[in-house]
């Protein structure tokens, strides 16, 4: 601010100099003016900051409201694939039970009737067909998982176990597997989800063994916020290049010498997922495998999806 | 031992599964009569003998597959409990689907038994001729009503 032009000191007051009086009257007025000036300036130029602010505050929410949009899409483009997942399989099963059930009779029937030609082709049919039954059975249950968010209850592990071991009764039964468990915990979790998750860890302890009997020994332990599952198996083993791998999908490491869909791991994965738990292997080849899986104390489907585990490079 | 044979209304639109369910039956001890209708709407006239169903000769027991046209055995089962005359008549549940609002929907529509069929053939063979030997050798059925 210029400092007040000079004036004259003033004398008993400006009656006596009327012009100077005037003219400080108005360079003040001048001065008052050019600051009002600066000042609208001033006011002019925040205002457009704020204005700036304004708009780019509403493209971000603009963006985070299509994002939100394309994650509740997805979610639901996730559920119609569970549900399509689940309704084909479903409707496969019966055309599948023909072919498995009249080939079967065929086999039954005529086997040593008709040409050796005839029983080996037979057989052939058959056995694609209970592998296409086992495959269409495990995307069900793959499927079935993920169709809905886990019922969660009070569930005595003990008889998860004893339901598990009674599904498998055929394959335990084969393989004259020895099934044993240290006490288990009664924890909130979706039960029937649970059996799925112990008949499969089972199964896949039991079916890859290396030496006779097949011996699969279930543990838990209390940990920080929940428990630890162990299922330790003195089956093949896994290479550690592959730990990651047999967690996806119709991912097998061995195609036809051992039996298996490829799905059954997959499957408890994302049981153990949709907990709020991490399921992970510890195994060595030849020295059978450590399944480990964490259930918290209070069980939840993750908030946003896990991203995907790094690739693997096996 | 019964001097008559146990009826059986056998409600099953897919004649593969016709086939396997007589062949599993084949073998049992218990004199039997089997009829068969394709959907919903032709077993309840056939249970109510109207039609071309009118000598039909009133079943001990309703073996049911819940995939039916026309009228689906669900909607057979409630169309039954809803009629006296057919109330009391025994119905096993010989289906696909293991879905549990399935299970529990025949159980609530008075359905006495829901049975999954088996996709292996053996399973299939043992569970159809265990339905046999509890429904049709050992329990008591209502003899059904003559008019």
């Amino acid at each position: 601010m210029q400092p007040p032009a000079q004036t004259q000191a003033p004398q008993d007051g400006y009656a006596g100099d009327e012009p100077s009086y005037a003219k400080a009257v108005l360079n003040i007025l001048e001065d008052y003016s050019e600051e009002r000036s600066r000042q609208i300036d001033s006011h002019r130029a925040v205002l457009n900051i704020l204005d700036d602010f304004d708009i780019e505050k509403s493209k971000v929410e603009a963006a985070n409201r299509r994002l939100e949009e394309r994650t509740a899409e997805l979610g639901r483009s996730n559920e119609e694939l569970e549900r399509f997942a689940y309704a084909a399989s479903h409707d496969l099963q019966e055309p599948l039970r023909m072919i498995t059930s009249y080939t079967q009779l065929l086999a039954r029937r005529y086997r040593g009737r008709l040409d050796s030609d005839a029983d080996e082709f037979i057989d052939f049919v058959v056995d694609g067909a209970t592998r296409m039954s086992a495959l269409i059975r495990d995307v069900l249950d793959f499927s079935r998982v993920g169709s809905s968010p886990p019922e969660l209850t009070w569930t005595a592990c003990e008889q998860v176990l004893e339901r598990a071991l009674a599904n498998l009764r055929g394959v335990v039964g084969e393989t004259g597997a020895l099934v044993t468990h240290g006490p288990l915990p009664t924890v909130l979790a979706d039960a029937a989800q649970f059996v799925q998750l112990f008949q499969n860890l089972i199964d896949n302890g039991v079916k890859f063994c290396l030496e006779t009997p097949p011996r699969v020994h279930i543990a838990a332990q209390p940990a920080d916020d929940g428990w630890t599952f162990t299922f330790r198996d003195n089956g093949i083993g896994v290479s550690g290049a592959h730990h990651a791998r047999i967690f996806q999908v119709f991912q097998q490491l061995h195609s036809r010498a051992y039996p298996g869909t490829g799905i059954g791991l997959a499957t408890c994965k994302k049981i153990v997922d949709r907990h709020g738990g991490h399921l992970w292997v510890e195994s060595e080849p030849g020295s059978g495998s450590t399944f480990s899986f964490t259930l918290p104390d209070r069980p939840t489907a993750p908030v946003a999806p896990p991203r995907p585990a790094a690739r693997d490079t096996a | 031992m019964r001097a008559t044979p146990v009826r059986v209304l056998l409600v099953e639109d897919n004649p593969g599964d016709v086939r396997l369910i007589r062949e599993a039956l084949a073998g049992s001890k218990a004199l039997m009569c089997i009829d068969v209708v394709s959907d919903g709407e032709q077993a309840l006239a056939f249970l109510r003998r109207e039609g071309t169903f009118a000598d039909a000769a009133p079943p001990h027991l309703v073996l049911l597959d819940l995939n039916l046209p026309v009228l689906d055995g669900r909607e057979m089962l409630a169309a039954m409990a809803a009629d006296p005359a057919l109330r009391d008549i025994p119905v096993v549940v010989l289906t696909t689907s293991a879905a549990q609002n399935d299970i529990r929907g025949c159980y609530e529509l008075n359905a006495n038994c829901y049975l999954t069929k088996p996709t292996d053939l053996d399973e299939f063979v043992r569970v159809v001729q265990l339905v046999e030997n509890l429904w049709l050798s050992t329990a008591k059925l209502p003899e059904p009503v003559s008019p």
